[in-house]
């Protein structure tokens, strides 16, 4: 039977890669990190882009090679098991994720907006993440308010909502305050759960113990 | 002739354009599923959409007492569908390769939309992100169709997602989102390879999508007329 390894390229900072990391120490298989030169390395990378996955095979096949941050987390959260194989539910949890992508590009849209354009893109982003933690509320609530979307183990709809929001409370803190604030007082007591429960995951705990608890600055 | 109440049937709703539901739409017809499409009232119906939003699929099972299944988020549609209805590999690094396509479709999509609302040194980079980043899809698809003996599918010898998905959003470039910046369809067209084109007349040519190109017109004849 073979083994796989990975190498995760990307900047070292929390940024899109955050749940891939969470993902790969879950799955508990082998795996590093490069931080490629930057702009340097580009035209090394498939798409020119950053994050790119690398698994390596040790029964002699060719590396597989991926990029798209958000196709690399489906792919390892298929494989290892954190998305149901079942179509319908796995959907379901896809659709929350695509929602918190569209979120940090509206946070990036507000931030370099024109002036006259401002207004309406924080407007937009407010509005977007206030439904996100409505709905989200809503389902853990629904669940049980285990800290889980679904069932009573980590799935990768848990993991994405938690680094989520500790990129924007924490990532997101020197880039506008404002923002890292907002989020902070928008977390609704389900949503607290769902953070310290995943956070206190046994599976996450050699990703989670290399920075700052999520809960130690919410509670700070 | 009995009828047949188990089969699903879905329900596409969006508005009426091409935007981001093109793929879905060409999945739904090359899939043969009995599908419609509403234009809901908007903002009036936003708060009936379980995200507050477009588009949303619901998917009626044609069994009684079971609920529909109602799925939110473009790619989240287009991934159920083309998985549903075999448009995907079933292994999950061919499946993947599907996928990581139709984000960076939908990356360079976004950048384009992005510059609309930025001005001077924020706008031009933008716009260069934009324009790298259809550079480099260009590049992929055509070294894709070529790899694979030039038959004008981007993987193996039957219609796909990846297809589908690359043809929306050539389409989605050059006729729609001409009517937001009108230079980006000639822009556009100018940089498309013999290979793309190639794709694209394979793609509207194929069986499956007959009736889509017959209610919505041919894409390559636009193209190629100026």
């Amino acid at each position: 039977m073979s083994t796989s390894s990975f190498t995760l390229r990307y900047f070292n900072t929390a940024g899109l890669a955050e749940t891939i990391r969470l993902l790969l120490t879950a799955a508990n298989v082998d795996w590093t990190e490069e931080h490629p030169e930057w702009p340097a390395e580009k035209s090394n990378q498939p798409f020119g882009r950053l994050p790119v996955l690398i698994q390596k095979s040790d029964d002699g096949d060719a590396d597989f090679v991926i990029s798209e941050s958000v196709t690399i987390e489906r792919y390892l959260a298929r494989t290892y098991g954190f998305l149901p194989a079942d179509p319908r539910k796995a959907a379901l949890q896809e659709q929350i994720r695509d929602r918190l992508t569209d979120i940090i590009l509206a946070f990036y849209m507000q931030r370099v907006a024109s002036d006259d354009k401002k207004n309406e893109l924080v407007t937009k982003f407010e509005d977007l993440l206030k439904k996100q933690v409505e709905v989200s509320s809503q389902a853990l609530r629904e669940n049980g308010n285990n800290g889980h979307f679904f069932g009573g183990e980590l799935t990768y709809v848990d993991i994405a909502t938690y680094a989520f929001f500790k990129y924007l409370v924490v990532s997101v803190k020197d880039m506008q305050e404002s923002v890292s604030e907002l989020a902070k007082a928008s977390l609704t007591p389900e949503l607290h759960k769902l953070i310290s429960v995943i956070e206190a995951d046994p599976l996450l705990a050699a990703q989670v113990d290399k920075t700052e608890k999520l809960v130690s600055v919410l509670s700070a | 002739m009995t009828a047949d109440n188990t089969t699903p049937t879905y329900v596409l709703r969006y508005f009426d354009i091409i935007g981001l539901a093109e793929t879905s739409r060409m999945l739904l017809t090359a899939a043969k599923a009995e599908w419609t499409e509403e234009h809901p009232e908007w903002p009036q119906e936003k708060p009936n959409q379980p995200f507050g939003h477009l588009p949303v699929l619901v998917e009626k099972s044609g069994a009684e007492d079971e609920e529909d299944f109602v799925l939110s988020e473009s790619g989240s549609i287009e991934r159920y569908l083309a998985r549903k209805f075999n448009f995907v590999p079933t292994d999950n690094k061919q499946m993947a390769r599907h996928e990581q396509l139709r984000d960076q479709h939908l990356d360079a999509i976004i950048a384009f939309f992005a510059q609309l609302s930025l001005v001077d040194e924020a706008k031009k980079e933008k716009r260069e992100d934009f324009d790298a980043m259809l550079d480099k899809v260009i590049e992929i698809h055509t070294s894709l169709i070529r790899k694979n003996d030039d038959c004008g599918y981007l993987f193996g010898e039957e219609l796909t997602f990846a297809d589908m998905s690359a043809y929306a959003f050539y389409k989605l470039l050059v006729m729609y989102a001409v009517t937001f910046e009108a230079d980006v369809a000639p822009f556009v067209k100018d940089k498309i390879t013999p290979e793309v084109l190639h794709l694209l007349r394979t793609v509207e040519s194929d069986p499956l999508l007959h009736e889509h190109v017959e209610k919505k017109g041919s894409f390559v004849a636009h193209i190629l007329t100026e």
